[in-house]
């Protein structure tokens, strides 16, 4: 079916067509920056076009990804989850520990999920039924949630996990991290699902015209709230793939991870009027943010210069939509 | 006889190609309420608008106690010393009812706001003109009778020597009317001339000295109320006796949708209103009528407070609109823009989402299927869209209505429940939209449509049934009613409400 976005007009002519076929279409935009700054940093610095500089960023980058898939699913349908870099932290304090507790790994990381899942549930209905702003919704679930992962460890990291639990966060297939699969898996499959699957269409309906979706029979509040559970379960997900990687259920990681993964997704063409973004363009704009983030540090950037120039990248991408529309119209 | 304080001559305005307003005078003394009456699209807002500042005339004078003057902007108007309430009021809601009054002119010292002065001044305005209102109280916690009277204290705050009034009693109960009433009389008393616009025939000939009656933006007639009847009135807004008749009324069938003594608390009462398969059924009414309300709770929308609706003879309970329509009930909304259409996405995406089910295969939308399905819509109502991909925001109102009803065809109801089904769309569009709803009943399909367009209401339907003030107080057969007969029941110039004692 269609893009996420509104499709670039069929009367868009001449020399200007391609211009506008690429700033109309973010997916494009992102990619070509994409490129150019691979391009550009493999002439700058040695290091950068290494093995072992894209393991770091494709590592780094994958709990932001696979939590802007579920923001992206929230965003389209005109909400948002503040709450997720603290369902991270829950989730993987709590498998780590029952892990240490000695329950099956299947079982710890089903647990860590359910409860990620479970938040979400919360969250949805608190939004839905109860009618509070998804701001201040998942704000207090935010804290909520960060306050019980700390709670729980007293602000410790909890390690000495078995060393089996370690593979998912270690193990390479093919030479690929087994993360960069399983997150490019995910972004393929949901954005697959958000083009053509009918239950992610009726997301970009809700967000687009919540009332007109209401009055044209959509299930709005179920759909709603399937949205938030699945941006609590993806966040539980990335928070067990983090213990794996770490090694120890971490109460305090993930802080402000909810600002970047929003970030990232506007930069991918997810708008917070609704009914917007798709699963790639938030994918690109997570690598474009971590690129930046590579190249500065190569470039022996200071590391609060990065927080600067990710600020002003989205507002540009935006500002830069703004007037793609205004154009348009 | 006294002299005109304020006068009107010769004025007129265009928007584009409509004439809103030609060639009209009218006149304003001290101390009268003077009605301005007239059908929907009669000039009554342009008028209005042209007094507030808020619209320029192209041509025409205006003069205040013989003085020629230009209102050009709301400042000079209320500087002139004319108040507005607009129909939908403009208050502050979180604000106290003495802030909503100084709005803009709070009394302060170094900055600080006067509380005690405000409260006073406040009090002293409201009390001159005996309205009773606690001014420290926020808006909000106000009933709707009283948050008007706080509007009107603003006007009155300004030192108005002309108060302008639109539809002032739409959304009020009886009780908050007489409570107006009061103080408009008053106000005429101090020799406040005041303009009163209204659809309420029984309301203008309580309260109005004299009537002025527009009709396709012309002055029809002024005259004092004493020299007039609710029915003359009547007869000068239509103009016209002709009745339109449709080359083919159908014979009806079974019942389709009843409502039986249905009631909801604060909008409507014990409302009888019967459609059978195969015909059309208009819902005729003026603002306040609550038909709209009807229509929602027999669409499965709201829920009623009392009485049954029946589906094909058996009482039925709709938990929601989406139980209406698995049932066969399709309710299209009256603003396509913010209820009927989904304006950012494709015309495809549009046409297919009350069928998203038919339309999926293993949890996949199947697009060849839906766009074929999108384009047959296209075809059949003659919709022109740049594409099938084309936001249906960039449709013509036309066409997005079109559209709109073709996304309620869709699912195939059985019953129709259309709100204004041609509401701001061009001649062309309507016709055939007409055309569409006769031959949606014409195969056998129950109709009922709700408009506030007199004409169109008789030149679709079968029967009218007309609502005023939550009630039903007439039904009658489309073929020998007449605009003025249906406008004249609507506005309360004839028939009490049953029950009640006019």
């Amino acid at each position: 079916m269609s893009l996420g976005r509104s499709e670039p007009l069929a009367d868009a002519r001449g020399p200007g067509r391609l211009v506008r076929l690429v700033l109309g279409t973010r997916e494009l935009t992102l990619a070509i920056l994409v490129l150019a700054i691979i391009a550009g940093m493999s002439l700058a610095s040695p290091f950068f076009l290494s093995l072992a500089n894209f393991r770091a960023i494709v590592i780094g980058m994958a709990p932001t990804a696979i939590i802007a898939i579920g923001m992206t699913v929230l965003l389209a349908s005109g909400g948002f989850d503040l709450s997720v870099g603290s369902v991270l932290a829950l989730s993987s304090t709590i498998a780590a520990f029952l892990l240490i507790m000695g329950v099956p790994i299947t079982l710890a990381v089903a647990a860590a999920l359910v409860l990620g899942a479970v938040i979400g549930l919360v969250n949805g209905i608190v939004v839905t039924k109860i009618g509070v702003n998804p701001l201040v919704a998942t704000l207090g679930s935010m804290l909520i949630v960060r306050g019980i992962a700390l709670v729980l460890t007293e602000g410790f990291s909890l390690s000495n996990l078995p060393p089996e639990f370690g593979w998912a966060g270690r193990a390479e297939v093919i030479g690929i991290p087994f993360v960069l699969w399983v997150t490019v898996l995910l972004v393929l499959v949901f954005d697959l699902a958000m083009r053509n699957g009918t239950f992610f269409r009726k997301i970009y309906y809700i967000g687009s015209n919540e009332k007109a979706a209401r009055l044209s029979g959509l299930a709005v509040d179920r759909v709603r709230i399937l949205a938030y559970m699945l941006s609590g379960t993806l966040a539980a997900f990335a928070g067990v793939l983090l213990a794996s990687r770490l090694m120890s259920g971490t109460p305090t990681a993930g802080n402000a991870l909810e600002l970047q993964v929003l970030a990232a997704a506007v930069i991918g063409g997810a708008s917070l009027r609704g009914g917007e973004g798709t699963i790639l363009g938030a994918f690109l704009g997570v690598i474009f943010v971590a690129l930046i983030n590579n190249a500065m540090t190569m470039l022996a950037v200071s590391i609060y210069w990065q927080m600067i120039v990710t600020g002003a990248v989205l507002v540009l991408a935006v500002a830069l939509d703004m007037l793609v529309l205004r154009r348009q119209e | 006889m006294p002299t005109a304080f304020l006068q009107l001559s010769g004025v007129t305005k265009s928007f584009g190609k409509t004439r809103a307003l030609s060639d009209v005078d009218f006149d304003l003394l001290a101390g009268e309420v003077h009605a301005l009456v007239g059908e929907n699209g009669a000039g009554k807002s342009t008028l209005l608008g042209i007094l507030s500042g808020v619209i320029s005339p192209d041509q025409g004078r205006i003069e205040i106690e013989g003085d020629p003057v230009v209102i050009d902007g709301t400042a000079r108007a209320q500087a002139l010393g004319i108040g507005t309430v607009f129909q939908e009021l403009s208050l502050a809601g979180s604000l106290s009812v003495a802030e909503n009054i100084f709005a803009g002119r709070l009394p302060t010292v170094m900055g600080f706001v006067r509380w005690s002065q405000l409260r006073h001044s406040a009090s002293d305005i409201l009390s001159e003109f005996d309205i009773r209102i606690d001014v420290e109280r926020p808006v909000d916690s106000l009933p709707l009778g009283t948050r008007q009277l706080v509007e009107i204290g603003k006007a009155l705050s300004l030192n108005s020597r002309i108060l302008l009034l639109d539809e002032p009693t739409s959304a009020l109960t009886v009780d908050e009317v007489d409570a107006l009433f009061r103080v408009l009389r008053r106000l005429r008393m101090r020799g406040i001339g005041i303009v009163y616009v209204s659809h309420k025939m029984a309301e203008v000939f309580r309260i109005a000295d004299r009537i002025t009656v527009l009709r396709d933006g012309r002055r029809v007639s002024t005259r004092p109320v004493g020299e007039t009847s609710p029915a003359s009135v009547v007869r000068d807004m239509v103009g016209r006796h002709l009745t339109a008749l449709t080359d083919a009324k159908n014979v009806p069938g079974q019942p389709a949708l009843a409502a039986r003594r249905l009631s909801r608390r604060g909008e409507f009462t014990g409302v009888d209103l019967a459609i059978r398969f195969g015909e059309v059924v208009a819902l005729a009414g003026i603002l306040g009528a609550y038909r709209t309300q009807l229509m929602c709770t027999l669409a499965g929308i709201l829920r009623p407070h009392a009485g049954t609706i029946e589906l094909c003879g058996e009482p039925v309970r709709f938990r929601d609109l989406r139980d209406a329509m698995r049932r066969g009930i399709a309710y299209v909304p009256d603003d396509r823009r913010t209820e009927g259409l989904f304006l950012t996405r494709s015309v495809t995406e549009n046409a297919v989402v009350t069928t998203l089910r038919r339309f999926t295969h293993m949890g996949l939308v199947d697009a060849g299927a839906s766009r074929a399905a999108a384009r047959q819509m296209v075809d059949r109502f003659h919709i022109k869209t740049p594409g099938l991909g084309a936001p249906a925001g960039k449709l013509s109102g036309g066409n997005q209505q079109k559209l709109m009803l073709s996304k309620w065809l869709q699912i195939d109801p059985a019953i129709l429940l259309v709100n204004e089904p041609t509401k701001g769309v061009d001649v062309e569009a309507k016709t055939e939209i007409h055309q569409q709803i006769r031959q949606l009943a014409a195969a056998g399909k129950a109709v009922l449509v709700l408009s506030s367009d007199l004409p169109e209401l008789l030149a679709v339907s079968d029967r009218i049934v007309v609502m005023r003030e939550g009630h039903v107080v007439a039904a009658l057969e489309s073929c020998v009613a007449t605009e003025e007969e249906v406008l004249r029941i609507a506005s309360g110039a004839e028939r009490p409400i049953p029950g009640e004692a006019a």
